[in-house]
């Protein structure tokens, strides 16, 4: 629900009150490029009155006198009264507000600095700032938080932080028994709860799931009949492999995007290039192959350009980008790598992999506006012209494994800042560039880009090890603050983008069903393997033309989330509710929506009522014969902490009054009983059916839904 | 303190009003009023929250019917008196051209003649086939537009430039659009709801109304056939009304609690939530339920109708009481305060045996689409309710030779000219617009694009389709794309 916040209110993170001296990167760019590039910008064809304000040299030659805003027609035009001489003219729907315009004043008159944009800029090596503090990240978020007087949140409550990393690590809750560390409970301890779980098989599961959403992973092709990949399920294994041994991010791009040009290439290798064989692919009868074929290219080129780049190169699909500084000409010359690999299935493991074709090769050329069918001039596969060129001399020209390389070369600008931040939103919430997925210029500049650059390096140093990196992060101070509300930043960081709190984050849609399941004992924990069907109304999954919805056999179905199969036309509603990822795009950042749909799935999807009855079952079964104490069990398994007292009182009344009601109701309300109604005595069936209201009760509090 | 006056006291504390139908927007003022928020940019806005349109509305609700497959515009609604004449002739070149066909063999192919008869309706005196002969009833009221085109001639790249703009998956539907443009105006039923009717299936399945990039807030809701429409709707065996309304006090009470502990304004987004739930959970059974329609009502739509004997057929079998029911749920959703609804059947793709299967079809939703028009007009909901009848594209004049076909008995994809028509909502009625060659090839006068159709309908929302964005990749996304689109203005009343 933190989405759909006005952009008038919306104070970005890299600007805060108590900054003066305006800043191009920080406060100009971001308006020039929403505003005024698009006539005034990179784009030689829409250039408006042969004028660029995107590079100073050209933009000091007329429209602005540095230091002198009054004698700068770019003053004059956005401040005009006349509706013909206006700037932007009245016909965009883009308009300067009023505090925009002022800042631009401000700018002239400290001199009209230009920087160059800071993400293609080389990773700088910041020293760390004096601090007590043992990690550097607190060092660096503690430094900016004393620039505006304010001190970091206390630590969190130990059974709160707790929960928080076992959620963050393995997407699983702990258990009572994880809880038991409380009593000797040290530093040292929480080290120990942090290495075990990423060393746990369970971490890999969790972070696959965040790199499925930017692979686009699905089981099936999308489109007309969304025919079914059986064996898509390898890829996505692989990838939580890749996360549980820790491979080095730059063998893990290395792998997806070239394993296959690798020499000798070892199965794994060649099933990581499964990463670019998920996008959907149309197979319609009648379908142009060429057109086809061409889509799927440049989905790769716009995917690989988010994913490791966070640049939103698409633009350049149809003319030079608006605003960064990427021409149609880079985008096919980047497209050229992609145009001659072909999709191979390979005999040995049955994976969808890339290969490269070898005779017949196709020349890339540039395809106007966007239209495969209109050639442009020839192009030669090459990197990006405005980040560092590719070293060695290669012939005849470079390749896919060339390009994979380039993108882990410690002097690439953004592969290693972007996955650094990816891996910190998952962390504290939100990026430290809170446009995950746009590092460019119409981005949004870093909150601490020093902690950034120092983080970008420090991974690189590390062997690009991301179990170091996240043991790094989940040890610092800043990640072990509390997430409760601070007044006293509301006024001065409404955003939280200096982390004086951590931050209270709505919990994803498969770590939502898979608590419940975590909870209640249903979980059914086998790692890997062919994707699952669960229960599906008929009606629902009936609609699309691959309508064969078998519900997978026994306990399959209670599995973790990320092995339900995603089929791109019946998409799991339970999951899509919260915000699941449709897989046609990749999926940088997900929303964090509130909406009364996710309430009813909470309240009655079949999944979330056997886990209340399943709960039910262990608070009858494993408490003493009490009601306080059943209702103290049912509450420690959901949340892990006892209920206050205030919170116990106000179960009581609810489990007296509810059983009065099964009471009254008789066998009709023993129905809710389903499944676990043949394990229960006769006796304790009316208690049962009352402890099911109640756990259904507690796995709908906001509580359970968050994690702190 | 006893219980109950805790119970008392907590919700007192915390928000009395929370459940008066609030938007959060109104939470979140009374928040901050109580020193709970204080800074503007921190309000949990209500994605559906009512907004205003950007110029003064026309439709305020929409009905999108959508019939999958491309029916045969030839047939229905663009009489070409020159088809029987050139039944089994070869189309001149100058009028095929280079077009595509998924199917057709092009170097044999004939012109393939038509069984319907063409008469004029209305006061306007528009031409409408013996196929629909209720519809043709509404005629005054009907924009017909004769000079779609398309640039997709593929299914569902085609049905997803109808109802997404866009020929890929991953982007918004019209009633995406709309929601996220103007917000909810129902207390207890999704702003947008979407009604299926099976007959081969929709071959993008729920992408056809997916929210794509914009939040999932905004996506089409399914409303199943039977008495619980939502899914999960129903609460489980065995707990009543009663019991899950004391199930929502005590989970909201705790909720409250946990708000004093730790204070996330998020909290109270989270009880406005649980409180819509309960609402639609009785709201929406009402809806469905049609014990209070008159017969008559009942009648005009057909919902206890006997569906005529056929062998086989693409659109599937019985599914006229289905079509009726939905189209009369229809009404009685925008009654209530829905603010898109589609009515989506598939499939009116007629390779072969168009004569029969387009017949039996047309006559579904013949009777319960007049009805509807009518329905509307007399509770003097058809001005403000915008009723479209469209689909993916057109057919060809040209009968279908597929290798492995014995017979010529249908038509193949065409998208370069296809008819729709729009009623209601602000469209001025009695009227066609557009016009094509004598084979319904080529559009010849006032072509209208997918992207034009949508900015007419977002105008008739009072919304301008070049100012309704959506941030992206680093775009600003909008549902007509990147050229410039038009508003039909001599569509609009």
């Amino acid at each position: 629900m933190r989405i759909f916040i006005p952009l008038a209110l919306l104070i970005s993170c890299s600007a805060l009150a108590a900054e003066v001296r305006v800043e191009f990167n920080r406060d100009i760019r971001p308006i020039l490029a929403a505003k005024c590039y698009a006539c005034h910008g990179p784009d030689e064809d829409k250039r408006e009155a042969d004028l660029r304000l995107d590079v100073r040299a050209e933009a000091v030659k007329s429209a602005i006198k540095p230091g002198n805003p009054d004698a700068s027609e770019l003053w004059k035009r956005i401040t005009h009264t006349d509706s013909d001489n206006v700037m932007p003219p009245p016909s965009s729907p883009k308009q300067l507000t009023k505090a925009e315009r002022n800042l631009f004043r401000r700018w002239i008159v400290e001199g009209a600095e230009y920087q160059n944009h800071w993400a293609f800029e080389p990773i700088k090596h910041p020293a760390v700032p004096k601090s007590d503090s043992k990690n550097p990240i607190d060092a660096f978020i503690e430094a900016k938080l004393r620039t505006h007087g304010l001190k970091p949140a206390p630590a969190a409550d130990p059974i709160a932080l707790i929960r928080r990393v076992y959620l963050d690590l393995t997407g699983l809750p702990p258990v009572p028994a994880d809880l038991a560390v409380l009593s000797n409970w040290s530093d040292q301890t929480y080290e120990q709860i942090v290495d075990r779980l990423l060393a746990s098989p369970n971490f890999g599961e969790r972070w696959a799931r965040h790199w499925l959403d930017m692979a686009r992973y699905a089981d099936s092709n999308g489109f007309l009949g969304d025919g079914l990949r059986p064996n898509a399920y390898l890829y996505r294994d692989w990838v939580i492999q890749a996360f549980n041994t820790d491979l080095p991010y730059d063998q893990f791009t290395v792998q997806q995007i070239a394993g296959d040009l690798l020499p000798d290439p070892a199965l794994e290798e060649l099933t990581a290039t499964g990463f670019h064989r998920n996008a959907a692919l149309n197979t319609e009868a009648g379908v142009d192959k060429e057109e086809a074929r061409y889509q799927n290219i440049v989905d790769r080129v716009n995917t690989t350009g988010r994913v490791w780049m966070g640049l939103t190169v698409g633009c350049a699909q149809c003319h030079t980008h608006k605003y960064d500084p990427i021409t149609i000409r880079d985008f096919y010359s980047f497209y050229a790598f992609f145009d001659n690999t072909e999709d191979r299935s390979d005999a040995k493991n049955k994976a969808q992999t890339l290969a490269e074709v070898s005779k017949d090769r196709r020349q890339t050329y540039v395809h106007m506006a966007g239209d495969y069918t209109r050639r442009g001039p020839d192009v030669i596969p090459a990197s990006l012209s405005a980040l560092p060129p590719m070293t060695k001399p290669l012939l005849p020209e470079p390749n896919r494994l060339d390009l994979a390389r380039w993108l882990v070369s410690p002097q690439h600008p953004l592969t290693s800042r972007v996955a650094v931040n990816h891996i910190w939103s998952k962390l504290l919430g939100f990026g430290l560039v809170r446009t995950p997925d746009d590092f460019g210029t119409a981005g949004e500049s870093p909150s601490h880009p020093e902690l950034l650059d120092w983080l970008a390096t420090e991974f690189m140093r590390n062997g690009w090890s991301r179990k170091h990196l996240i043991k790094l992060m989940v040890m610092s101070a800043t990640y072990r603050q509390s997430s409760a509300h601070r007044e006293d930043i509301v006024e001065l960081d409404p955003l939280n983008c200096l982390l004086a709190r951590q931050n209270r984050i709505r919990l994803d849609a498969e770590i939502l069903r898979d608590s419940a399941l975590a909870v209640s004992g249903l979980l059914k924990r086998t790692i890997g393997g062919p994707s699952f069907r669960p229960p599906l109304p008929e009606d629902v999954f009936d609609v699309g033309r691959s309508s064969n919805w078998k519900v997978s056999p026994g306990d399959e179905i209670y599995r973790r989330s990320l092995y339900i199969i995603t089929l791109r036309s019946v998409l799991y509603p339970t999951l899509t509710t919260f915000d699941s990822p449709d897989a046609a795009d990749a999926c940088v950042r997900r929303e964090r929506s509130n909406t009364p749909l996710q309430a009813l799935a909470m309240m009655n999807d079949s999944v979330f009522v056997e886990a209340a009855q399943a709960l039910a079952l262990r608070a009858l079964r494993e408490a003493p014969p009490e009601v306080a104490k059943r209702l103290q069990l049912l509450f420690e398994l959901t949340f892990n902490r006892l209920p206050r007292a205030e919170e116990l009182q106000r179960l009581a009344v609810f489990h007296r009054e509810q059983k009065f009601r099964v009471k009254k109701d008789g066998a009709k309300a023993l129905q809710v009983l389903g499944n676990i109604s043949s394990s229960i005595a006769t006796s304790d069936q009316t208690e049962a059916a009352t402890l099911i209201a109640v756990a259904r009760v507690l796995m709908n509090l906001d509580e359970f839904i968050n994690r702190e | 303190m006893s219980p109950q006056e805790l119970i008392t006291q907590t919700r007192r504390d915390f928000l009395a009003t929370s459940s008066c139908g609030l938007g959060t927007l109104a939470l979140a003022s009374l928040l901050r009023q109580d020193g709970l928020l204080a800074a503007e940019a921190d309000i949990p806005a209500n994605p559906l929250g009512t907004r205003m349109s950007h110029f003064a509305p026309k439709a305020e609700r929409c009905i999108f019917i959508f019939l999958e497959g491309g029916p045969s515009q030839m047939d229905l609604f663009d009489p070409k008196p020159l088809l029987n004449k050139y039944d089994g002739q070869p189309l001149p070149d100058s009028i095929v051209g280079d077009a595509k066909f998924a199917f057709l063999q092009k170097d044999s192919a004939t012109v393939m003649g038509t069984s319907r008869v063409f008469k004029k309706h209305g006061q306007c005196g528009m031409e409408i086939s013996d196929l629909l002969p209720q519809i043709a009833t509404c005629a005054d009221d009907i924009a017909l537009v004769r000079s779609m085109h398309t640039t997709q001639f593929n299914h569902l790249p085609g049905q997803l430039m109808l109802n997404c703009g866009e020929s890929r998956l991953g982007r918004p539907s019209v009633g995406s659009w709309v929601t996220y443009g103007l917000g909810n105006l129902s207390q207890e039923l999704p702003s947008y709801v979407v009604m299926v009717s099976k007959g081969r299936g929709l071959p993008g399945g729920s992408s056809t109304w997916s929210s794509g990039f914009l939040p999932s807030s905004y996506s089409g809701v399914m409303f199943r056939n039977g008495a619980s429409p939502v899914l999960n709707l129903s609460n489980p065996d065995g707990i009543t009304p009663d019991m899950q309304s004391a199930s929502i006090r005590a989970l909201n009470d705790l909720n409250r609690l946990q708000h004093k502990h730790i204070g996330d304004p998020e909290i109270a987004a989270r009880i406005n939530s649980y409180e819509l739930a309960f609402r639609m959970q009785s709201a929406a059974p009402d809806l469905v339920d049609l014990s209070g329609e008159s017969q008559a009502t009942l009648d005009a739509y057909g919902v206890n109708r006997i569906e005529p004997p056929i062998k086989s057929n693409l659109g599937g079998i019985g599914n006229y009481q289905t079509f009726s029911r939905q189209c009369l749920n229809a009404r009685r959703m925008v009654e209530r305060g829905v603010r898109f609804v589609n009515i989506i059947h598939a499939s009116w793709d007629h390779h072969s045996n168009l004569d029969p299967q387009l017949a039996h079809n047309s006559q579904m939703v013949d009777q319960p689409i007049a009805a509807l028009l009518k329905d509307l007009k007399q509770r003097g909901l058809l001005d403000t309710t915008l009723v479209v009848w469209g689909s993916e594209f057109g057919r060809t004049a040209l009968g279908e030779n597929r290798k492995g076909f014995k017979k010529v008995t249908g038509r193949d994809h065409h998208p370069a000219a296809f008819s729709l028509w729009m009623a209601g909502g602000g469209i001025k009625g009695g009227q066609v617009h557009g016009e094509t060659d004598d084979f319904a090839w080529n559009v010849t006068r006032d072509p209208v694009s997918i992207h034009d159709f949508h900015a007419t309908i977002l105008n008739l929302f009072g919304l301008n389709h070049n100012k309704l964005t959506y941030r992206f990749q680093g775009l600003d996304f909008r549902l007509t794309g990147v050229n410039p689109a038009k508003v039909v203005k001599s569509l609009i009343a």
